[in-house]
């Protein structure tokens, strides 16, 4: 296949040569390898690539991927890394108005007229800079003659890319992995890896989320052999009795096989080790486990967060290990009973919550292990026992972190759009996308696909959130229907019932709103409420904030059906600068940057500071969210 | 002059009324509207008079929900308000005005064992409105300060309302017996009380440098120095004031700007360097709300209703 640079402009392709989007599981060859958490599969290849940037796609090198291609006058740039801080293009804070707004004029591709396909509005756009890549490496010795796919965990906004000087396929969706097959192009010795990264695509009209807008690649990429007799997908489906005692395992597996022979050892143990189920059965297609039952288990919750681990050992039929999977799961049991009360394992859930984006002064969303641990240690601290992940999926280490450490997460799809529907703080949806435009639907359902695919084994997560802010219309409520379909045992979130009252049935499993005062929460629970409660954003922490907290808790005592909500927000998005004036290390904003238009210190809402030292306002969380722990 | 009745020595000056004892002595301005000096063991204690403070650096909630704007003329207050009359009690009776000559029948061998300055300020508000401030100084060296705000409901909410101090140089830090942390009427149900020590003189670090550092229910407050701006000074030895409640417990803030300060920068690295001392002791605080930035209020119960009088005392004492 031969790529096409009007892909950007065409809301209907958005994943080409890609492989499809499975379980975030990783996979070993030795017990010791898992111990370490070092999988001799996995070869990075972050560190030092060559860059070339073009501030519009008319100007970038036409033929840079090709194998004969001289990039020796090449910059070098660091992967993972914004382009925008290696000092490329320009940071650029902007909330719900579009970043191109008040200097280019664009409506989405069939969004006022099914015959209006805006073609060039990307492709020609004289405001999208692009980022053309060159990594050669030389594969570990252990890859020789396996399968080798190239992994990338985030990409800003599309990218293309290419194994030496042959196409492998094209990707939107910034924040979930996009994988393509190299070994058909494979060759001894240095390989040439080319990836061409557009800031701006259709991609850019469902990525509006309020926050810095950067492109690049700002997560791993990571070279992945696979051996011989593979599991491509693992679900492991944990359910519970109805009275909660006894636990039945379903797990299902795809896979790739080019071996016969094998074995599949399958194990069970639960926390301190001990052997649960032990079973070992011929690898033909697939592995499977159907209906095993566990009595009287120990069940997950935040207090508790208590993990089973599943083990899959396959071996070739000499006994040679090819791949270890090890996966840790738990039994618990979301659901909104008969009294439209949300209960986890038949307790009422109350979520004392915070929505979280990625952020680190120093990188933007490239966030470090570090970060992560530390924003987990400073939630148990202060009693915060949920997140909500706006408004994209997030590193997937964040997800294992949240199931060791009992944190409820709220895992939201890649979907913000309210530029298209929030016009100088009003509803005026007339060119909304994805709405109920056909030609946008595909793009979302994979959306919603890729953040199932990849997070649906975590037992942390106990509701699927559509995106935030994007309307509502036929195209998400098949973003509800996908979950449905393949995941009966999680809530389904979205904010947009309130915007649209018509898809209120067929959009979200609850009534959720954002920064409702407590009178007219009390006013939804007064008058025959439909469904249970739910804030999924208050609290607006901007600067000296977060008075009031009181009115809110107090609504926990008076109404079952109130679920308890996510703060906005953690962490203050500030970039740390050297000062020009004294060379001291500051915090800017918005606007800082000659950035306009702009919506300047809008973005410092957190609970903590960009440098994640905490506000003084935490201690007041702290207190209202020990109230129910 | 030894002082051995343990009275007040009383100076009926020209320009001020001074009283002094046996380690202090202060100085009552009659027409820059306050306390000129306070000098505790020698060393000075005031910058510029201290004013009763209508304002606070708007926050980005204040400024979201437009309060800023309703309460604009708070910040003319908080600026400029002048006191235009000065009253003065010795044992508790008004005399009549020691202005010169009048005074001249008066000694260097005065002595009171009670002195009250009262100034009569008058906001620069449309209406305005009158407030007072009085100060009572006994033999001990403790100053006794009780202010009073005549409500007019014709006035916009305020922000704040207490007592601005200006200390000459910046601060080593502060204790406080009170609550943890940065406390507000609505956001200090996770204060915890207890006693606290505080070094240097830290403003949060607010994107936007906004109203910070507030402290409820405050017992007392220490500030301690290290420096002076005498010339002929050159001890660095740390010496204190205290700040004590007379009733009802205070809010405090201690910072190094006034709100007016904090006001004018859009970065922390623009506000000047830390040059002297703020000390604001606050009779009444407006909440901070959070329901949103861009346009909900702070919850009623949190407003400071301009209609209604403002009663509040405190001491000063040497630490």
């Amino acid at each position: 296949m031969e790529p096409d640079i009007k892909w950007l402009d065409d809301p209907e392709t958005f994943r080409v040569g890609m492989i499809p989007a499975h379980s975030d599981h990783q996979f070993y060859q030795s017990n010791d390898e898992i111990r370490n958490g070092q999988s001799s599969y996995v070869q990075s290849l972050n560190g030092q690539w060559q860059f070339a940037y073009a501030k519009d796609p008319m100007h970038r090198i036409k033929n840079f991927y090709a194998a004969d291609f001289d990039s020796s006058d090449f910059d070098h740039i660091k992967v993972p890394q914004h382009i925008e801080f290696a000092g490329y293009d320009k940071f650029h804070y902007i909330n719900t108005m579009y970043p191109w707004e008040g200097k280019i004029y664009r409506r989405p591709a069939y969004a006022l007229d099914q015959n209006d396909k805006a073609e060039g509005q990307f492709s020609e756009a004289t405001d999208n800079p692009v980022g053309q890549y060159i990594k050669k490496f030389t594969l570990n010795s252990e890859f020789k003659d396996k399968k080798v796919r190239v992994r990338f965990d985030g990409v800003e906004k599309a990218m293309y890319v290419w194994l030496n000087g042959h196409f492998l396929g094209y990707a939107e969706d910034s924040f979930t992995p996009s994988e393509f097959d190299l070994t058909p192009y494979l060759q001894e010795g240095k390989n040439t890896l080319a990836v061409e990264a557009f800031k701006l695509s259709t991609a850019a009209w469902l990525e509006d989320q309020d926050m810095f807008r950067f492109f690049g690649i700002f997560r791993d990429v990571s070279l992945i052999a696979q051996p011989e007799i593979h599991i491509e997908d693992l679900t492991i489906k944990p359910t519970l009795s109805d009275d909660l005692k006894d636990g039945t395992l379903n797990v299902d597996t795809k896979m790739t096989v080019n071996k016969s022979g094998a074995t599949a050892k399958v194990q069970v143990t639960d926390a301190d080790g001990k052997q649960l189920y032990d079973e070992t059965q011929p690898v033909t297609d697939s592995i499977s486990l159907k209906d095993i039952e566990f009595k009287n288990v120990h069940l997950y919750d935040n207090h508790d967060p208590y993990l089973y681990q599943l083990t899959i050992e396959i071996d070739d039929k000499d006994g040679h290990v090819l791949e270890i999977v090890p996966y840790k799961f738990g039994f618990r049991k979301i659901e909104i009973n008969s009294d439209k009360v949300i209960t986890l394992n038949g307790k009422r859930l109350i979520i004392n919550g915070v929505n979280r984006h990625e952020w680190d002064c120093h990188s933007g969303r490239v966030v470090s292990v570090d970060d992560m641990k530390a924003d987990i240690r400073t939630f148990k601290k202060n009693n915060i026992n949920a997140v909500r992940t706006c408004h994209y999926p997030d590193h997937t280490l964040w997800y294992h972190l949240c199931d060791i450490n009992g944190i409820y997460v709220m895992a939201e799809n890649n979907l913000e759009s309210h530029g298209t529907w929030q016009k100088l703080g009003a509803v005026e949806p007339s060119y909304n996308v994805p709405g109920s435009v056909p030609q946008w639907k595909a793009a979302v359902i994979d959306r919603a696909r890729n953040n199932y695919e990849m997070l649906k084994n975590h037992a942390s997560i106990l509701f699927w959130s559509l995106g935030n802010e994007s309307y509502a219309g036929d195209d998400i409520q098949a973003m509800e229907e996908f979950y449905k379909s393949v995941d009966p045992t999680r809530l389904v979130h979205y904010e947009g019932v309130v915007q649209n009252r018509k898809y209120e049935d067929v959009i979200s499993d609850v009534e959720s709103r954002m920064y409702a005062s407590p009178d007219e929460i009390k006013d939804y629970l007064d008058h025959d409420p439909k469904k249970p409660f739910m804030l999924c954003e208050y609290m607006h922490d901007m600067g000296n904030s977060l008075g009031g907290m009181k009115s809110y808790i107090d609504l926990i005592d008076k109404y079952p059906m109130y679920a308890g909500g996510f703060i906005w927000d953690f962490i203050d998005q500030a970039i740390e600068v050297n000062d020009e004036v004294t060379g001291k290390k500051v915090l800017r904003y918005g606007g800082d940057f000659d950035d306009r238009m702009s919506d300047y210190e809008f973005s410092g809402d957190g609970l903590m500071f960009a440098d994640r030292t905490e506000k003084p306002a935490m201690q007041e969380v702290k207190y209202y969210y020990g109230q129910h722990k | 002059m030894v002082n051995t009745n343990k009275q007040l020595h009383v100076i009926y000056g020209d320009g001020g009324i001074g009283v002094g004892g046996e380690d202090f002595h202060y100085i009552f301005n009659y027409t820059r509207g306050g306390m000129e000096s306070m000098v505790i063991n020698g060393r000075e204690w005031m910058y510029r008079e201290p004013k009763p403070t209508f304002w606070r650096a708007t926050t980005d909630n204040d400024h979201g929900n437009g309060f800023s704007k309703q309460a604009v003329q708070w910040y003319g207050a908080d600026m400029f308000s002048g006191a235009d009359k000065v009253d003065i009690k010795i044992n508790d009776q008004l005399i009549e005005f020691p202005s010169a000559p009048g005074n001249n029948k008066y000694s260097n061998h005065e002595f009171a064992d009670k002195v009250e300055v009262v100034y009569h300020y008058r906001t620069q508000t449309i209406p305005r409105t009158d407030v007072n401030v009085s100060y009572t100084v006994t033999p001990d060296g403790v100053i006794k300060v009780h202010t009073h705000y005549t409500g007019n409901d014709q006035l916009p909410d305020l922000p704040v309302f207490g007592m601005r101090f200006i200390l000459p140089t910046a601060a080593t830090g502060f204790e406080y017996a009170g609550l943890s942390g940065e406390t507000y009427p609505d956001r200090m149900a996770g204060g915890i009380p207890g006693e606290y020590k505080v070094d240097g003189l830290p403003v949060t670090n607010y994107m936007v440098p906004q109203d910070c550092g507030v402290h409820m229910k405050t017992d007392w407050v220490t500030v301690t120095r290290n420096t002076t701006k005498d010339s002929s000074d050159h001890s660095d030895t740390p010496f204190s004031i205290k700040f004590e409640k007379d009733g009802a417990p205070f809010a405090f803030s201690c910072l190094p700007y006034t709100a007016e300060e904090l006001e004018n920068a859009t970065h922390q690295e623009e506000l000047p360097l830390p040059r002297r001392t703020v000390v604001s002791i606050l009779g009444a605080v407006r909440g901070v709300g959070g329901i949103d930035s861009w346009g909900r209020d702070v919850e009623e119960q949190y407003h400071i209703p301009a209609g209604k009088d403002i009663d509040f005392g405190f001491k000063i004492t040497k630490a």
